[in-house]
């Protein structure tokens, strides 16, 4: 008898010895040809040595017809699920294989796998990660109207939506059935030259629309992070890619549940901030960049930056106040001058809503002109873009401080958490501009007739234009303590992390509402 | 060749650039004004300019071409 209970538990060995091998040597040797790692490495870089469990490992393709199955080709049906820590914390993966059938997404995969770490991760408040190197949907087993029965993956991604963390990394194509995995997520890092996204893969937008393109030139990061803003960050190889969601993660709690973690740091909470003075120019005209001011502010180290080439001219992302997390909204002077369009205000709001949803404060710092004006901004709807922004500041109850570094004009003061949007912190520099438009536009506003009327209308312009620029300083705001101090610049880091410490404990409560209508 | 564009409507303020400067990476072509900021264009390469296509004073349109690399 002995030898038969030896021999049931080997064969159980040689079963996970052959599923953990994949889709077998010659396409692992293929994928790592292709300049990526398997799904196995990927993985073991994304936990903590040691701590991933896995779910399914001896899964694999199923009879769903009666048919005849190569239940051979399959290991673990193509996507290897479980859970393990990222810095001490525990995540859930689904991560596609794609030596086994191109990561196709096949019933068992789907409908029992990453459905059960969907299920799982939700039940106990834990971020979801997938790494993403799929063909799509394993058109094999769902060409025909079964597919009735699948999509339930969205459906759960938006249950899960602001509940706990999502990240889709890609890695690979994704292209159709699994490319709204990205376009739900809170972060989308994305492999430069690797990775795609796209409705529809290369085939089928031939067949569909006879356009001829590649899954690359349609979908890689070149479009999604500089173009269409569906990818966040590109990065340069997998292990770049796996760093970058451990570092994305390290700022968020595990759900909306908690407050995110505090880190230790050396860095002095009341510090000066050294050298301001050679960054920003006084002249309210002139470009700089402010991600200099950004690091400069916040924890040595900690900036992380968000959707970096897309929509350049708002700068947000993660930082640390005194080992807190924080989310920063920063107007980028040194690109299109500042000026909130239609991208900016559509970045910033779903960054913002994202910091509000996991509890993560929010720092703005104010250097904007305005929004974009003209029949090409109207064109592509600027009113509703920028509402969105206007929708998610307000809607936003996390501790908000509000430092105006310099301009500080109509709508681009709401949006950037003007008085009105209810910051628990809102300060301005001597060189702040907080006003409804610049003097030239208000002179050639309130002033036309006089203007017009005037033997030298040059110089009648000019003296107006000194008279209403007279009353745009920061001392007419602080005189009617609409804002709450003006500052030394140099005192930037320590207002905001007191401002923080003091809206630690905010309670704001609203009346009931199924929810609200924002301007998507 | 490159053709540097404008990224959004406004004047031509500055000229920085004339055809045949040697130009880096990053280095100023011309600075555009608009909504009252003085906006850089950058050479978004390293290379020769080949023509410069706008005069100061004038409003430019987003996606208009104000210079061209070689």
């Amino acid at each position: 008898m002995g030898d038969d209970y030896s021999s049931k538990v080997e064969e159980l060995h040689a079963r996970r010895k052959k599923n953990l091998a994949m889709g077998g040597d010659e396409k692992v040797a293929k994928q790592h040809q292709r300049g990526k790692l398997t799904v196995r490495e990927r993985i073991d870089l994304l936990f903590d040595p040691g701590t991933f469990v896995e779910l399914g490992l001896l899964a694999s393709q199923q009879s769903v017809r009666g048919g005849e199955t190569d239940s051979d080709g399959t290991p673990a049906d193509g996507v290897v699920t479980g859970h393990g820590d990222v810095d001490g914390r525990q995540v859930w993966v689904i991560a596609y294989d794609f030596t086994v059938m191109a990561g196709s997404m096949g019933a068992v995969g789907e409908q029992f796998k990453a459905a059960r770490v969907r299920e799982l991760a939700l039940r106990y408040r834990k971020p979801v990660v997938w790494l993403l190197d799929s063909a799509g949907a394993r058109i094999q087993e769902a060409s025909g109207s079964t597919f009735a029965g699948t999509g339930w993956l969205f459906a759960d991604q938006v249950v899960m939506s602001g509940v706990i963390p999502q990240v889709a990394a890609m890695l690979g194509p994704c292209a159709a059935g699994t490319a709204y995995i990205p376009g739900l997520a809170d972060f989308v890092p994305m492999v430069k030259e690797t990775s795609s996204m796209s409705l529809g893969g290369a085939r089928l937008v031939k067949a569909a629309t006879g356009e001829d393109v590649t899954d690359h030139d349609m979908g890689g990061s070149q479009v999604h992070c500089y173009e269409s803003g569906v990818g966040d960050n590109e990065v340069g190889d997998d292990r770049e890619c796996v760093a970058t969601v451990r570092r994305f993660l390290s700022y968020l709690p595990s759900s909306n549940l908690e407050a995110p973690p505090v880190v230790d740091t050396d860095d002095p909470p009341d510090r000066l901030v050294a050298g301001l003075e050679k960054i920003v120019p006084v002249s309210p005209r002139a470009a700089y960049d402010v991600r200099k001011v950004i690091k400069a502010v916040f924890d040595e180290g900690t900036w992380f930056e968000v959707k970096p080439a897309w929509a350049k001219n708002i700068v947000v992302g993660f930082a640390r106040a005194a080992g807190n997390s924080v989310g920063v909204v920063a107007n980028q002077p040194m690109q299109k001058g500042g000026v909130l369009d239609s991208d900016a205000a559509d970045k910033a709001a779903r960054f913002i809503r994202m910091c509000d949803a996991f509890n993560v404060p929010l720092v703005y710092l104010v250097d904007v002109p305005g929004f974009m004006v003209g029949s090409q901004v109207e064109k592509e709807g600027i009113i509703r873009h920028g509402a969105k922004m206007l929708y998610a500041t307000s809607e936003a109850t996390v501790p908000k401080v509000t430092v105006i570094m310099r301009k500080a004009y109509g709508a681009g003061y709401y949006v950037m958490c003007g008085k009105g949007y209810q910051p628990d912190t809102i300060v301005a520099w001597p060189l702040a501009e907080i006003s409804v438009m610049g003097p030239e536009g208000a002179v050639n506003i309130i002033f036309n007739k006089q203007v017009e009327a005037s033997e030298n209308p040059e110089a009648t312009r000019a003296q107006l234009i000194e008279t209403i620029r007279a009353q745009i300083n920061p001392y007419l705001a602080a005189g009617w303590a609409m804002i709450d101090d003006v500052i030394d610049p140099a005192e930037t880091r320590r207002v905001i992390v007191k401002g923080l410490e003091q809206a630690r404990d905010k309670k704001i409560d609203r009346p009931w509402r199924k929810h609200g209508n924002i301007p998507v | 060749m490159t053709e540097v564009k404008a990224e959004l409507v406004g004047n031509v303020w500055k000229i920085k650039t004339q055809p045949g400067a040697q130009v880096a990476e990053e280095d100023e072509l011309l600075i555009l004004e608009s909504m009252k900021m003085e906006i850089p264009v950058t050479a978004p390469r390293a290379g020769t300019v080949k023509e410069v296509r706008v005069k100061e004073g004038e409003v430019v349109k987003e996606g208009q071409v104000l210079v061209v690399l070689e």
